[in-house]
């Protein structure tokens, strides 16, 4: 088997594709964000420790045998509830908003480490059900989806919580989630959309909303943002200003270049050339995850890589269309690439999963 | 237990979805791409404007107005510099701590403390430099050069301030400037391809644009073209460093015709009274004398002058801001009978030989109205030559009586009445030339014979500027061919309008008659201006006249009304020299001189004098 290593006797697991892919975009992302942090050496330090710490993450992730996943997916989904409960009670504050644990040398991010162990849940408890998913299990399983989404949601964190909602979706979509069930539930959800509206969001993120629709009409006051990273992006052209030379990210036009708008700051140094490479690595990785999961050894495999790469999948796209101005401002980073903490980990961790399942074959396939 | 079928089944349904899922992501994933291309590739030049706008900011250097100067070379309105202590506020500390130390030095007033206070922490977040004070002595400069050392930040720079050397006697000629109306700015920045956000002004009171005359016409000349400083900026707006420089393009000189020397005469002469003087170089049209008289200071008004000196100047009764030359109207008397001559012997209405009785007045035989001359008894019997010496108004009533009015507009015309007259004058007017038509439409009357008399002598409803007057002069001179005035010396590059009066009858020697009956009104014994005679040594030709403001029958009911100053005659010569090849011409008025040859006279003399002793 070529993804096996056999070093001493010991079989080491491992996906060169995906790790040497992921590592690129590791260290490309360390080169893009000492320019877009105005080549502040002590953030790329501290980055980099991340993606040291994040690639020995995935390696170790990868050692153990899927089932060793599926069997404890209750207690990993179990710590995560609880580390987003304790982030409610006593989280650190900051702009508004509840969203870290602190650990005095890391604060983490809860609802980013739910996001991973929620599809990894719902994967192993579909695993020995029958599929096609019953509508009391479609229930349960909704129900405790919407639960976790509801208490990032509160944090606030509207952001994440959209791609916790998602990662659950996906689960239960690709495990076969009936099509009249979910044309029903579809236009329940639209018609409740107002609803949702008036109860749901934060005034700053209906004037976020509003702001998609036409930047312009407040270029200086809440569009400002669209409006500056588009200025980033389209000045870029096809070459780009050069590496440090852009001056929307070098002058404090644009905001953000270290996590939300890093892509502008690319988009504008590189030009669409560099923007067409960097999407080309991002679309290796996918295209790689879909390969592995059509390829999975069984059901809570499939549908974990399949959940993972989706939730990696929606967390690139989310990045990418914000900071066009395709959707609103929801505070997405661009994985690998954006500075911080935990979604950093996050995404190494669920590589670590996708590997380990991709290179455990059982060796009783069919 | 799961079977085959089953699990077949279910990864196809799997497989299905996830394919469906990726393929929904792939079209928003190629949208993202297609944004992209057209942010980068097919608006790219928007961007890339839109992101050098935001990291630059252009600051305006001023450029120097040209200077103004008369035809010999003297400046007459030049730049002069003012000094100002400047800080620049981003190396400061403590503004409070500087301020007390520059007043050791410089004494501060408390207007200019706090207005450094009020802008010193905006001006250094910017890092934009902020005037401390304006207009600094020499004193103060020099004690301020010795300690400089002292304040590394802190430095003197010059800036100009707009100066007329001879505030009152260019007042109306080259006028006054100041600052421009958001409008005017508009306008220059968008000739000068500029859009800027902000300024430096190296003016002290700021931009000047010219507001009247000279200022005023030729502002496009000599306003020069702004140069930039161009800026990087951060978000915040402030300057980080200079990227480029393009340099000002100072206005340029100016270089009149007008003639300092005459100018002081003419201003002497008239010595405040009310009244206008204008004198032309008759080759050119060039306009070298130009006064309206009272005048006011131009640089009291373009440097601010207090509320009440403007309102004593605005409700002064002899209206100083009032232009006389260009926009006064009087009515040109007797000094349009050389006109009048020359329409008679255009018309074969009378030639040179021509004679005729004058008793002193002229009967109008359509109602028997009599029409008076100035001298009772009349002049006898006079020919042509004796009527413009002696200036006999029975002699120009009969002539007029016989000529068609419309006719006679339409030759006046040629001189310059009715029309505009002056290439670069500010705000000239043209004067009126009535006929008919005016009448009814303006007077609801028709018109009489009468009337057509009253013009014979410049009496009525016509009306002439002095620089019209000059005109008329210059065309008599210079024998019916005139360039249009200017007040350039250099009229090549302007469009020379030459206004030639086409004749069938008039030739060169009815042109050296006249010219012979006009140099008679001064050297003839009979000659209405004879006291001329002895104030200059060369030959001059002339008209005098004498605009009556109120009609009476005689010398007594003239004392009468005399006691009012602004019933008496209005005073008028129109004079050319030296003779026989006259090289300037000039116009007097004077507001209620009471006599053309006697009191307007001297000024036109004086003028020409000044003019011809070089």
């Amino acid at each position: 088997m070529k993804n096996l290593l056999n070093l001493r006797n010991k079989t080491i697991y491992f996906d060169k594709y995906l790790f040497i892919s992921i590592s690129l975009l590791s260290i490309m992302g360390l080169v893009f964000l000492y320019s877009a942090s105005q080549a502040n050496t002590v953030v790329v330090f501290k980055q980099s420790i991340f993606v040291l710490f994040g690639l020995l993450l995935m390696f170790f992730l990868s050692q153990p045998d899927p089932n060793f996943y599926k069997s404890n997916s209750l207690m990993f989904f179990g710590i995560s509830i609880v580390l987003i409960v304790l982030t409610l009670l006593i989280g650190k504050e900051a702009n508004g908003a509840k969203r870290w644990l602190d650990f005095g040398f890391f604060t983490l991010q809860s609802s980013e480490i739910i996001k991973i162990t929620l599809p990894v849940f719902l994967a192993a408890y579909l695993y020995d059900k029958k599929l096609p998913i019953s509508l009391l299990n479609t229930f349960i399983t909704l129900i405790v989806i919407l639960i976790i989404v509801n208490l990032v949601r509160i944090q606030p964190d509207l952001g994440t919580s959209l791609v916790i909602l998602m990662s659950g979706i996906y689960i239960l979509f690709l495990a076969g989630l009936s099509w009249k069930f979910i044309g029903f539930s579809s236009i329940a959800f639209i018609l409740s959309l107002p609803f949702f509206w008036n109860n749901f969001l934060e005034p700053f993120q209906q004037q976020r909303i509003l702001t998609l629709l036409d930047p312009s009409a407040d270029p200086y006051g809440t569009g400002w943002n669209i409006t500056q990273s588009k200025i980033a992006i389209g000045s870029g052209g096809l070459q780009g200003k050069g590496y440090q030379m852009g001056s929307q990210a070098h002058l404090d036009f644009l905001p953000e270049t270290e996590t939300d708008f890093i892509f502008s700051v690319i988009a504008e140094e590189f030009g669409f050339i560099g923007v067409c490479l960097l999407l080309t690595v991002f679309i290796f990785i996918l295209l790689r995850c879909l390969y592995l999961a059509l390829n999975a050894r069984d059901r809570f495999c499939r549908l974990t890589i399949g959940g993972l790469s989706l939730i990696f999948l929606s967390t690139v796209l989310i990045n990418l269309s914000m900071v066009v101005g395709i959707i609103p401002v929801v505070g997405m980073p661009l994985p690998f690439i954006s500075k911080g903490g935990s979604s950093l980990l996050s995404f190494y961790i669920a590589f670590g999963i996708i590997i380990s399942m991709a290179s455990h074959k059982k060796l009783m396939q069919k | 237990m799961i079977n085959l079928e089953e699990r077949i089944s279910e990864k196809k349904s799997f497989f299905n979805r996830l394919i469906i899922v990726y393929i929904f992501f792939a079209g928003l994933f190629l949208y993202f791409l297609y944004k992209t291309f057209l942010l980068q590739i097919s608006s790219y030049t928007d961007y890339e404007i839109a992101s050098l706008e935001n990291k630059t900011r252009e600051v305006l250097i001023q450029p120097r107005r040209g200077v103004i100067y008369d035809r010999n070379g003297n400046i007459l309105v030049n730049n002069v510099p003012s000094f100002n202590l400047i800080i620049n506020p981003s190396s400061i500390e403590n503004i409070d701590d500087h301020l007390n130390e520059i007043n050791q030095i410089i004494n501060l007033t408390e207007d200019e403390e706090n207005y450094a206070k009020e802008n010193f922490s905006r001006l250094a977040k910017l890092n934009r430099e902020l005037v401390l004070k304006k207009n600094l002595s020499t004193d103060e400069r020099s004690r301020f050069k010795v300690r400089k050392y002292k304040f590394p930040n802190t430095f003197i720079d010059q800036r100009y301030s707009r100066e007329n050397l001879y505030p009152f006697l260019f007042s109306h000629s080259l006028g006054y400037t100041g600052s421009p109306e958001e409008s005017d700015l508009e306008e220059i920045f968008l000739n000068q391809n500029l859009k800027p956000k902000e300024m430096i002004f190296s003016y002290s009171n700021g931009y000047l644009i010219g507001k009247t005359g000279l200022e005023y016409t030729y502002d496009d000349f000599i306003r020069g073209r702004f140069g930039k400083k161009i800026f990087e900026v951060d978000a915040s707006g402030k300057f980080l460093n200079e990227l480029r420089v393009v340099d000002e393009i100072n206005g340029k000189d100016l270089f009149t015709s007008l003639d300092l020397e005459s100018q002081k005469v003419a201003y002497e002469q008239l010595n405040r009274r009310r009244g206008a003087v204008v004198a032309v170089d008759i080759n050119t049209g060039a306009i070298v004398t130009y006064l309206s008289s009272p005048s006011f200071s131009v640089n009291k008004i373009a440097n601010g002058m207090t509320q009440k000196e403007f309102k004593l100047l605005i409700n002064d009764d002899d209206k100083p801001f009032f232009d006389r030359a260009a926009q006064g109207r009087y009515s040109p008397a007797s000094t349009i009978k050389p006109a009048i001559a020359l329409f008679g012997i255009e018309n074969n209405i009378i030639d040179w030989d021509f004679t005729l009785d004058d008793p002193g007045y002229f009967i109008l035989p359509e109602d028997g109205r009599i029409y008076r001359g100035w001298k009772k008894g009349g002049h006898g019997n006079i020919n042509l030559n004796d009527a413009i010496i002696e200036s006999s108004n029975t002699f120009f009533f009969s002539l007029a009586y016989k000529s068609e009015i419309e006719d006679l507009t339409k030759h006046l015309s040629n001189f310059g009445f009715g029309e505009i007259v002056c290439l670069d004058c500010f705000l000239p007017d043209s004067g009126l030339l009535p006929n008919p038509s005016w009448k009814m439409n303006n007077l609801n009357f028709g018109w009489f014979k009468g009337d057509t008399v009253n013009l014979g002598v410049g009496q009525g409803y016509m009306s002439a500027t002095p620089i019209q007057l000059a005109y008329y002069a210059s065309f008599l001179a210079n024998k019916g061919e005139l360039n249009k005035f200017s007040f350039v010396q250099d009229n090549d590059n302007k469009e020379v309008k030459k206004n030639i009066f086409l004749s069938n009858n008039i030739d060169e020697n009815d042109w050296l008659k006249l010219h012979e009956s006009m140099i008679g009104v001064i050297e003839n014994p009979k000659g209405t201006a004879g006291r001329l005679r002895a104030l200059k040594d060369y030959t001059i030709a002339a008209k005098s006249g004498t605009v009556e403001l109120v009609s009476t029958e005689t010398k007594e009911d003239y004392k009468i009304i005399r006691e009012i100053e602004g019933q008496r005659d209005h005073a008028i010569i129109i004079a050319f020299g030296p003779m026989p090849n006259p090289k300037y011409a000039v116009s007097v008025v004077i507001e209620n001189g009471e006599s053309g040859g006697s009191v307007a006279g001297p000024v036109a003399i004086e003028v020409l004098n000044a003019l011809l002793k070089k």
